[in-house]
Order: structure tokens, then C-alpha cells, then sequence
């Protein structure tokens, strides 16, 4: 089975304990729902909720992606370094902007765990672990990682995700109230003051399946096409095109080192086919233009500070 | 001499048409911010909503200088432009974000900012201060500006 047919499966598991969701109910919100103030589609020709319920706009996305950086930083530690944050961010944006979205803001944070790992939220938002920026030795390097996790998010993977499990949920019954407002505090947020929010059944199911999975994981397929975009940004933005490879070389041979093997144990369930990536990735800088920067000592000064 | 008088106000109406369609384009999301450069790092100067027409005044690099109904000028990615007419509409999303976002360019210019998220974080209990940590502490404008260019050194050896 494959992930996204299991991610499927799972969701079709949750809709059926869920059941026919009804109008009226905010998905355990407490007590937070306004009288008289929520939207729904109430009296819609049920084609046209469908319609409207499944198809997804930029703004939307971008909340989604927000949604799932909360789930990861309450997965994993935030690390709240700001110059670091910040040199990743650059090398970010640099590769972002060579995007085939480059008119979306991005947003990059380091996740403060020695797993070697790296995730690409929806709407903008990238990860890289600790661990992974051990394993890199220079700015190319880091650049055609953040490039692959940049690509999913250029290449809209996670926005046919959200389709696909917004059909479902539809298709299911669930949602046929969208949208409805709220306020309360909400913990970790700056200040103590209310604050407005909307909830919705439906996207509360799309995001769960969002969560799930971009934390274990895209298909084969879709890391292939990650990979093929994240070096041509890279190298685009000026950097060497063998950063990724030089990567995935690091995770394989790592890999066969019983000390580093815990490490990249995760990074091989969510990025599967590291040693066939890199066949490709040998393949792929046959053609792809000689030169570009490494950047090393500026990466190795930006990460001296990491602990060992 | 009528009928050249005429024939010229027709081939000016033509050329005029000709000009207005070639400039002319049609916003095909339902918000796109207008930009102070070529990237999502600048400044919004405008929102313009779907279905909305802005003029095209030079392009670049995959980026597009318009000048929008309330003659702001700035940058938009190309792709969010069409040549022929879009009929306006908003998400569902956007219409149930409160100050009626689907109208108000102001609101829409600030995206829905954690108008779901920080609910769906409530409700699963998990920490939202994560996200705004993360927005606060990206690099501006001037920083990436410079960064751009600066190219580091080049150590580049063999593959």
C-alpha cells in the first residue's frame, strides 16, 4: 500500500467513527462559539457545497500550513536560536525565490532534535533538524535541502492532499456547516487577550490528515520530484547542484554507521529511497551546470554555536 | 472627408482596444498582495481580489509591474494574472474570516493570520506560540536583499 493510500485509509477510518457530522458542532471547541455569529452554507445546492468545501485557495493553505507548524513544535523542540533561524531563512528565501512559487512568503525554523530530518508544512513553512545541519558541511549543501522541501511545497503536494481528503470528508457528510466563528484565549500565543478565530469540522479533519502527513512522509514519487526542482532552484539561486547529492550521500553512508544509524532512522521512514534518490541525483548533475558556490565558511560560522 | 474622419475613429478605437488588451489583465486567485519588488519579502503596497483588473506596466523575470485600480503601483508574480476577464469571487475560508475579508482589502492584504490555526492548536492543545516564534524571527527584507548580494566564497571543487 502506499503512504498516500494508507493516509486514505486512515482518513476513511476517521470519517466513519466520526460519522455523519451535523450541523451546528465546532470540534470541541470550549465554549467558544458566538451565538447567531456562525457561517454556514445552510439551503446550498449540495453540489455546490461540495464544490466550494473541496477546492482550496492560498489563504486557506497558509492557515493549514500554520496549523501543522503548531503540531510539529509540539512535536519536536523549537530551537529559539535567532541567528541561526535567520541564516537558514536566507539560505531559504534565496532558493525560494527561484521557486516556482516564489510569490509565497516562506517561513524556515530549526527544530532543536539530533534526528536528521527536515519538513515542509503547507502554505510556506520548512523545518530542518539540528541533526540534519550536523550532517551538512557547507551553505550548497543546506541549500539543496531546503530546495527539496521548498519543492513540495512548489509543486502544491500538500494542496492535493487537501483535496483529496476534503472530497472524502464531503463525500462523507462531514462539513456541511464550513466555517463558524470563535473566540478564546489561546495558550502560547503572544498576550492574554481573546482572540477571534474560525473552526470547522472539515478543516480540522483536513488538517489532521495534513499533520500525519507531513510527518511521516511523501511517496517515492513525490521526493523524486522534490529532488529534480530543489537542485534546479539551488543551483539557480547560484549554489553547486551537488549540495542535495552530497546529502544523501551523507544520510547513506551515515546510515552504515551503527553511532549515526538512530539518527537517520526516521529520516529514512519520512524520505524513503535515499540510495535510489542518489542514483538519480548522479544522473541528474550529469547535466546540470558546473560551478556555483559551497559557501563553506560562512555556513560553517553560522552553525558554530550548535552543540556537537 | 467624413467618411475619413471615420475611418480614422475607427482605427484609433482599434489601436486603443489593441493597446488596453495587451496591458490589461485580470487577477486570478482570490488575493494576491501587490509588491514594492520581485518577491514575497517586500512590502504589500495593494491587494487586489479576484476577477480585479490591474494594468501592466513592464515585465521581469516571471514578475509583473501593474498599476491597480487605486493606482498603486508594485510587483505581482505573472501567474496570478490573466489575459482575458475573471469573474470575482472569494473563498469560503476568506468570507467567514470576521471584518468581512472578502470585501476589505486591508483585512484580505493580512491574510486570515492564525484565524483557524490558533483554534485547531487550542482544540488539540498544542502550542501556537511556536508558529508566531517563527514569523517574528525571519530575516527582512534589507537582510535578504543583502544576502542576495553577497555570494560567499567559492570553494567549489570537483564532483
Amino acid at each position: 500500500m502506499s503512504r498516500r493510500a494508507g493516509s486514505r485509509l486512515a482518513l476513511a477510518l476517521v470519517l466513519a467513527l466520526v460519522g455523519c457530522e451535523s450541523t451546528g458542532n465546532v470540534g470541541g471547541v470550549p465554549g467558544a462559539i458566538l451565538g447567531g455569529m456562525t457561517q454556514t452554507l445552510t439551503g446550498a445546492n449540495p453540489a455546490d457545497i461540495r464544490g466550494a468545501a473541496t477546492d482550496i485557495d492560498e489563504p486557506e493553505e497558509i492557515e493549514l500550513g500554520r496549523a501543522v507548524t503548531a503540531a510539529i513544535g509540539s512535536r519536536y523542540k523549537l530551537l529559539r536560536d535567532e541567528n541561526l533561524t535567520r541564516y537558514v531563512a536566507l539560505v531559504g528565501n534565496a532558493v525560494a525565490l527561484q521557486s516556482d512559487r516564489p510569490d509565497l512568503r516562506y517561513y524556515f525554523g530549526v527544530l532543536d532534535t539530533d534526528e536528521v530530518n527536515a519538513f515542509a508544512a503547507a502554505g510556506g513553512y520548512v523545518f530542518i533538524t539540528r541533526g540534519t545541519l550536523a550532517l551538512v558541511h557547507d551553505e550548497a549543501t543546506l541549500a539543496g535541502v531546503l530546495g527539496h522541501e521548498v519543492g513540495h511545497i512548489a509543486l502544491r503536494h500538500h494542496v492535493e492532499t487537501i483535496r483529496d481528503q476534503k472530497k472524502a470528508a464531503v463525500t462523507r457528510g462531514v462539513g456541511t456547516s464550513l466555517f463558524q466563528i470563535g473566540s478564546g484565549f489561546i495558550p502560547g500565543a503572544g498576550g492574554t487577550a481573546t482572540r477571534a478565530f474560525v473552526s470547522s469540522p472539515l478543516m480540522n479533519l483536513t488538517a489532521d490528515g495534513l499533520v500525519n502527513l507531513t510527518l511521516k512522509g511523501w511517496s517515492r514519487s513525490e521526493e523524486d520530484q522534490a529532488d529534480g526542482v530543489g537542485v534546479k532552484y539551488a543551483s539557480q539561486a547560484g549554489y553547486d547542484a551537488a549540495g542535495l547529492r552530497d546529502f544523501l550521500k551523507a544520510v547513506t553512508e551515515g546510515g552504515q554507521q551503527p553511532a549515526k544509524s538512530g539518527f537517520l532512522a526516521k529520516f529514512a521512514s519520512t524520505h524513503p529511497g535515499a540510495d535510489e534518490r542518489l542514483k538519480h541525483q548522479e544522473a541528474q548533475l550529469k547535466t546540470a551546470p558546473p560551478g556555483g558556490r559551497r559557501a563553506t565558511a560562512r555556513f560553517q560560522q553560522a552553525v558554530a554555536a550548535l552543540p556537537q | 472627408m467624413r467618411r475619413t474622419t471615420i475611418a480614422i475613429s475607427v482605427l484609433v478605437g482599434m489601436v486603443t482596444g489593441a493597446l488596453a488588451a495587451e496591458t490589461t489583465r485580470w487577477v486570478e486567485r482570490t488575493k494576491v498582495d501587490v509588491r514594492a519588488g520581485r518577491g514575497s519579502f517586500y512590502e504589500i503596497v495593494d491587494t487586489v481580489l479576484k476577477g480585479e483588473q490591474v494594468q501592466i506596466l513592464t515585465t521581469e523575470d516571471r514578475w509583473a509591474s501593474v498599476r491597480t485600480a487605486r493606482e498603486k503601483t508594485g510587483w505581482v508574480y505573472e501567474a496570478a494574472l490573466k489575459p482575458t476577464p475573471v469573474q470575482p469571487g472569494t473563498s469560503d475560508f476568506l468570507k467567514a474570516a470576521p471584518g468581512d475579508v472578502s470585501t476589505s482589502r486591508t483585512a484580505a492584504s493580512q491574510g486570515a493570520k492564525g484565524l483557524y490555526a490558533q483554534g485547531y492548536a487550542k482544540e488539540k492543545g498544542y502550542d501556537y506560540g511556536v508558529v508566531e516564534w517563527v514569523e517574528a524571527h525571519q530575516p527582512d527584507r534589507a537582510q535578504i536583499e543583502a544576502f542576495l548580494k553577497d555570494p560567499g566564497e567559492k570553494t567549489g571543487g570537483a564532483r
